[in-house]
C-alpha cells in the first residue's frame, strides 16, 4: 500500500472499508510527518491533534459497524484560517483577529463533518486573505514545499503547501482573486473555485462579497469532486447561494474529452502578460495532450486580462474597505505592512468608481458567455510564472499579480488550476481550465482527462 | 493628486491616524485608487446595469 500519508482520499477511504488502515492510524502518521515538517513549511496555524484524534476514534467505530457516511468518512482535511471551526480560532493570520474563538461551524465546515471528514486544523494564509507573503503577522508565512525558499502561492498557502506535501489529503481555501488556484499551481496540486453560488460562504470570513468562492485543494481531480460533493449545495442564509440541487460532480471523470470544443485563451499569456517560456511552452503541451485525446481545441479572445484584472481590483477594494474600515481608521498599526497597503486605496474608491465598475462587469460577464456558447471549456493561464523567492518581495510583487485567474471571481464561472509541468527550476507550473456556470462537472471531466494523460500527479516534492 | 487633496479626502474617511503614523501608506492608496479606477472602460450606455441585479426576494 502507498504510504499512508500519500493517500489520496478515495484511496484511504477504500483502505478504511478494507480494513488495511483505520482513520486514527492514518491521522497519527499525519500528525508525525506534520511534526516533521511544518517546522520547515508553517503550512498550520493552530493543529488540533486532541480533536483530529477524537473525530477519528469516532469515525473508526462507524466504520467498524459498517456505518459508512460516505468517500470522506474519516478522511483528514486542513482547512484556512479565514473558515470557522467551532472553539478554534479563527484568526485570519491576523493580529486583528488574533483572540477570535469561533463560536459554530461554517456551513463548510457542517457539511464535512456530516460526510465523516476530519478537522486537522487550521492553515496559513495571507492576511484576510490579501496581505502576503508577510513576516510582520503573529504567525510565518507558509513556504513551498517543491523548495521552502520559495513562496507557495497564495492566500491559501497553508492549504496549498500542505496537501503537496503530505501533511493532510484534502483542504479547504477561499479565492477571491485566485486565491485557490494560486497555491495549487504553485504547489502542483488541484484547485477548484467553484461556481459563485454554488458553495456557502457562511461562516467564512469575507474579503470582497460578490467575489468571494470557497473551494478545495486536493492531489487529484477525483478527490476534488468528492470534496465539491461534500461542500456544495443551497444555504438559505447566504445571499450569494445558488438554488441548485447539483450534485455527483465526478459523474464524468472517465468520459474524457473526445468531442469536447474547448477555446484556448492564448492572448491572456501571449500578448496581455507574456508569460515565462517554460509556462508558455507547458500551455502548448496541455493543448496538444487535449487534442491527442480527441477534444477539438481552437484559438478563444476575451477581454484583456488587464480589463479583468481592473475590475477586480475596484471591486474588491471597495467591498474590502467596507468591511475593514473600522479597524483601519482605529488600528491601522495592528495590519500588516502590504494587507494595510492593499486595503487603502479602498477608502478612495468613490460610488461611481464601484457601480462602474460592477457595470462593466456585466459586459465581461457577457462576453465570456458569448466565448462560451461556442466552447464548452476554456483554456488559459493560471501563474504566468513559477514561485517567486520567499526572501525577493520584489519579485514576488513583479509576479503576484502576473495571473489569469481573476477574470473569473469578475465572472462567477468555475475555474480550475492544476499541475502542468515543472520548471528547469523543479518548481510546478499550471494550466487552467473554466467552465459553464454550474457546469463544474465538465471542468472536473477535462482535468481528469489531462491528469490520466500526464504523470504530473504523481510527482512528488522532494521534501521527505 | 495634490498632497493636501488626499491629506483632506483621507480624513474625511477617517484615516487621521493612518495619516500620522503611515503617510506613505495612504499617498500611496490614493494614486492607486485613481489608477485602477481610471483603468475601468465604464459603459457609455445609459441603460447598462450593475451586476449583480437586484432580485426581489431571492436569497432571502
Amino acid at each position: 500500500m502507498t504510504e499512508p500519508h500519500w493517500l489520496t482520499a478515495s484511496e484511504a477511504s477504500k483502505a478504511f472499508a478494507a480494513k488495511k488502515l483505520s482513520p486514527v492510524e492514518l491521522v497519527q502518521a499525519l500528525l508525525t510527518r506534520t511534526e516533521a515538517l511544518d517546522p520547515k513549511l508553517n503550512a498550520y496555524i493552530r493543529l488540533d491533534a486532541e480533536g483530529a484524534l477524537d473525530a477519528a476514534g469516532a469515525a473508526e467505530k462507524e466504520i467498524a459497524q459498517g456505518r459508512i457516511r460516505g468517500p470522506l468518512h474519516g478522511v483528514p482535511v486542513g482547512v484556512k484560517d479565514i473558515i470557522d471551526v467551532a472553539t478554534l480560532p479563527t484568526t485570519c493570520h491576523s493580529h486583528i483577529l488574533v483572540d477570535n474563538v469561533a463560536k459554530a461551524d461554517a456551513v463548510v465546515i457542517q457539511k464535512l463533518r456530516q460526510a465523516g471528514a476530519i478537522v486537522m486544523g487550521k492553515l496559513s494564509t495571507h492576511e484576510f486573505a490579501l496581505g502576503g507573503p508577510s513576516f510582520d503577522l503573529p504567525f510565518p508565512p507558509a513556504r513551498n514545499p517543491w523548495n521552502p525558499d520559495h513562496h507557495p502561492g497564495g492566500s491559501s498557502s497553508g492549504s496549498g503547501a500542505g496537501v503537496a506535501a503530505g501533511l493532510f489529503p484534502v483542504a479547504l481555501g477561499s479565492d477571491t482573486g485566485g486565491s485557490v488556484r494560486n497555491p495549487a499551481s504553485q504547489c502542483g496540486i488541484v484547485g477548484l473555485k467553484p461556481t459563485y453560488g454554488l458553495v456557502s460562504r457562511r461562516g467564512v470570513f469575507p474579503l470582497s462579497f460578490t467575489l468571494d468562492h470557497v473551494g478545495p485543494l486536493t492531489r487529484t481531480v477525483a478527490d476534488n469532486a468528492l470534496m465539491l460533493d461534500a461542500i456544495a449545495g443551497h444555504d438559505p442564509a447566504d445571499p450569494g447561494s445558488a438554488a441548485t440541487q447539483s450534485r455527483h460532480f465526478g459523474r464524468m471523470l472517465d468520459r474524457g474529452v473526445r468531442d469536447l470544443r474547448i477555446g484556448f485563451v492564448r492572448h491572456f499569456h501571449e500578448t496581455d502578460m507574456p508569460a515565462h517560456p517554460e509556462v508558455t511552452a507547458g500551455l502548448e503541451d496541455v493543448a496538444r495532450v487535449l487534442q491527442a485525446e480527441g477534444a477539438e481545441v481552437r484559438t478563444v479572445h476575451l477581454p484583456t486580462l488587464n480589463e479583468f484584472s481592473g475590475i477586480n481590483r475596484v471591486i474588491l477594494c471597495s467591498e474590502a474597505w467596507s468591511i475593514h474600515a473600522p479597524w483601519l481608521r482605529e488600528h491601522p498599526e495592528k495590519y500588516g505592512e502590504l494587507c494595510r497597503r492593499r486595503l487603502l486605496p479602498g477608502a478612495f474608491m468613490t460610488a461611481g468608481d464601484y457601480v462602474g465598475a460592477q457595470r462593466r462587469r456585466l459586459e465581461l460577464i457577457a462576453s465570456v458567455e458569448d466565448a462560451l456558447r461556442d466552447f464548452d471549456i476554456l483554456l488559459c493561464a493560471s501563474s504566468m510564472d513559477p514561485s517567486s523567492r520567499m526572501d525577493d518581495p520584489a519579485e514576488t510583487a513583479r509576479t503576484y499579480p502576473r495571473q489569469a485567474r481573476s477574470p473569473f471571481n469578475v465572472t462567477g464561472h468555475p475555474a480550475l488550476a492544476m499541475m502542468a509541468g515543472l520548471s528547469s527550476g523543479g518548481l510546478p507550473i499550471s494550466v487552467q481550465f473554466v467552465g459553464r456556470y454550474f457546469d463544474d462537472a465538465t471542468v472536473l471531466r477535462v482535468a481528469a482527462a489531462y491528469e490520466r494523460a500526464t504523470p504530473w500527479h504523481t510527482k512528488r516534492p522532494p521534501i521527505g | 493628486m495634490d498632497k493636501a487633496v488626499i491629506q483632506a479626502l483621507a480624513r474625511a474617511a477617517g484615516l487621521d491616524k493612518a495619516l500620522a503614523d503611515f503617510p506613505d501608506d495612504v499617498y500611496t492608496a490614493a494614486a492607486q485608487a485613481m489608477d485602477n479606477a481610471g483603468a475601468v472602460k465604464v459603459p457609455t450606455d445609459p441603460t447598462a446595469e450593475p451586476w449583480p441585479p437586484m432580485k426581489a426576494g431571492e436569497g432571502l
